[in-house]
């Protein structure tokens, strides 16, 4: 007996509404987070993620006002993200309700943040996201949502990650988001072989076949994915019998 | 009914507070010792190291009137709630309540599965002993836990759940329930569980 994959639909949050576009381009509106997040638990998700994907100082209150209508309804482990620049931040999302905080580009540029966040609050609570491109044989990571690249290698800044006291790793694969081809499961074997804190893998999902060789192939402990479940093109049941027919211990 | 959700200052107690809310109950914050006498039954959601714990219940002069309370009024543990009801536990030199005999201890990899620590995410308890806060669920269902250390052996044994080794997920003596796992994250089972806990009649 293990610990069920985990399935985490993402919610893409901007000025408390549910927003959608590609690449985040030609932005549409798609409808209230609560209202979303309370339909995937419904639908079995083990968990929910928001992210605030322009969280800015002027909308932090519109944020926590969300994260607070998301937490009052929805009774499964709430991660929140985008933004996240201080303790005082992490402070505010967790007693609004967010049960862990997902940290970017802030935990690059101050990685005391993850090892000082760490401390106070737990490792379970602490998310390092990172967005990386391949480059040959390693992957490099970007900030600013995806926006500039620097000099540090994917796998190293991960395991530095781990060493300063984050509980998780979330990897979204720039080469595969928003392309529907799959996920980067070289990717995510690297970092499982690397790392001994859960991997929750992002970015290319499309079919159900790539959620399931992201687990069996990458090895990822939990799977993150906004638009396949938000347009209901798979069920997150679907998924779950999916990975229940190859072995894997899921919750259904 | 008047719920007491035990606030010493280290730990995420807005979520249990929150889930007990939606259950239609009255729910009240307890971070004094004169507030623990209005209270019916009462909730104690920990986090952290039971010295940690231990160290802030003393300052804030909480400890007596708990363990008072934890003799007399129906009392619910969560996660380190359930562990620093024992002696001891390797995590800390601090001593626990010792209200249920024995010592916490850090989570064995017995078939060296390469277990990832803290186990964190959704497991099964298995129901080892009828309850009545387990009535309506079934057995094996899943749970959420965050947790590092365990309680693997003890005679009040509720339910137990498999992670490198066998340890006690929920126990129970008299009018005290203490679970391993965070009923207030664990979906509708979850708030199932804690439903039972509200109507819970010792």
């Amino acid at each position: 007996m293990s610990l069920a994959v985990r399935i985490i639909p993402c919610l893409d949050v901007r000025g408390g509404r549910v927003v959608k576009g590609i690449n985040f381009k030609d932005i549409v509106d798609a409808g209230d987070p609560a209202e979303a997040a309370k339909r995937y638990d419904a639908e079995g998700a083990d968990e929910i993620c928001m992210l605030d994907i322009d969280a800015s100082f002027e909308e932090r209150s519109t944020t926590i006002e969300t994260v607070k209508s998301i937490a009052s309804q929805v009774f499964i482990p709430f991660t929140v993200g985008g933004g996240i620049k201080s303790l005082k931040d992490i402070d505010m999302l967790l007693k609004s309700g967010a049960d862990k905080v997902s940290i970017n580009t802030s935990a690059i540029l101050k990685p005391d943040l993850i090892a000082e966040a760490s401390k106070e609050y737990g490792a379970q609570c602490i998310v390092l996201a990172i967005d990386a491109k391949q480059d040959g044989e390693i992957w490099n990571v970007y900030t600013h949502g995806g926006k500039n690249k620097t000099e540090l290698d994917a796998i190293e800044w991960a395991k530095k990650g781990q060493d300063l006291g984050a509980g998780e790793i979330l990897m979204t694969s720039m080469d595969k988001d928003g392309t529907k081809s799959g996920f980067d499961n070289d990717l995510y074997m690297q970092l499982s072989k690397n790392l001994s804190i859960p991997v929750i893998a992002s970015g290319g999902a499309g079919e159900l076949s790539h959620l399931v060789d992201a687990v069996k192939l990458g090895k990822a402990d939990a799977l993150l994915a906004a638009s396949i479940f938000h347009y209901e093109e798979i069920s997150i049941k679907k998924v779950k019998q999916a990975l229940q027919n190859e072995g894997f211990e899921v919750r259904l | 009914m008047h719920l007491g959700v035990v606030d010493y200052g280290a730990s995420n107690i807005h979520s249990v507070a929150r889930a007990l809310k939606s259950l239609g109950s009255k729910v009240s914050i307890v971070d004094t010792p004169d507030k623990f006498k209005s209270i019916d039954k009462l909730v104690f959601p920990g986090q952290g190291s039971m010295g940690s714990c231990v160290k802030k219940l003393n300052e804030t002069e909480m400890i007596n009137p708990l363990l008072d309370a934890i003799k007399r009024k129906p009392f619910l543990g969560i996660c380190l709630g359930l562990q620093i009801l024992f002696d001891s536990s390797e995590e800390s030199k601090e001593n626990g309540l010792g209200v249920i005999n024995g010592s916490i201890t850090k989570i064995k990899d017995i078939n060296k599965e390469n277990l990832k620590i803290p186990h964190m995410g959704w497991n099964n308890v298995k129901i080892e002993k009828k309850h009545e806060l387990f009535s309506g669920i079934e057995d094996k269902q899943f749970f959420y836990f965050v947790h590092s250390f365990v309680a693997s052996n003890t005679e009040t044994s509720i339910t137990t759940t498999h992670y490198g080794e066998e340890f006690v997920s929920s126990l129970a003596t008299e009018n005290i329930f203490a679970t391993q796992f965070h009923p207030e994250k664990s979906g509708e089972i979850g708030l199932k569980f804690l439903e039972n806990f509200i109507n819970w009649k010792i």
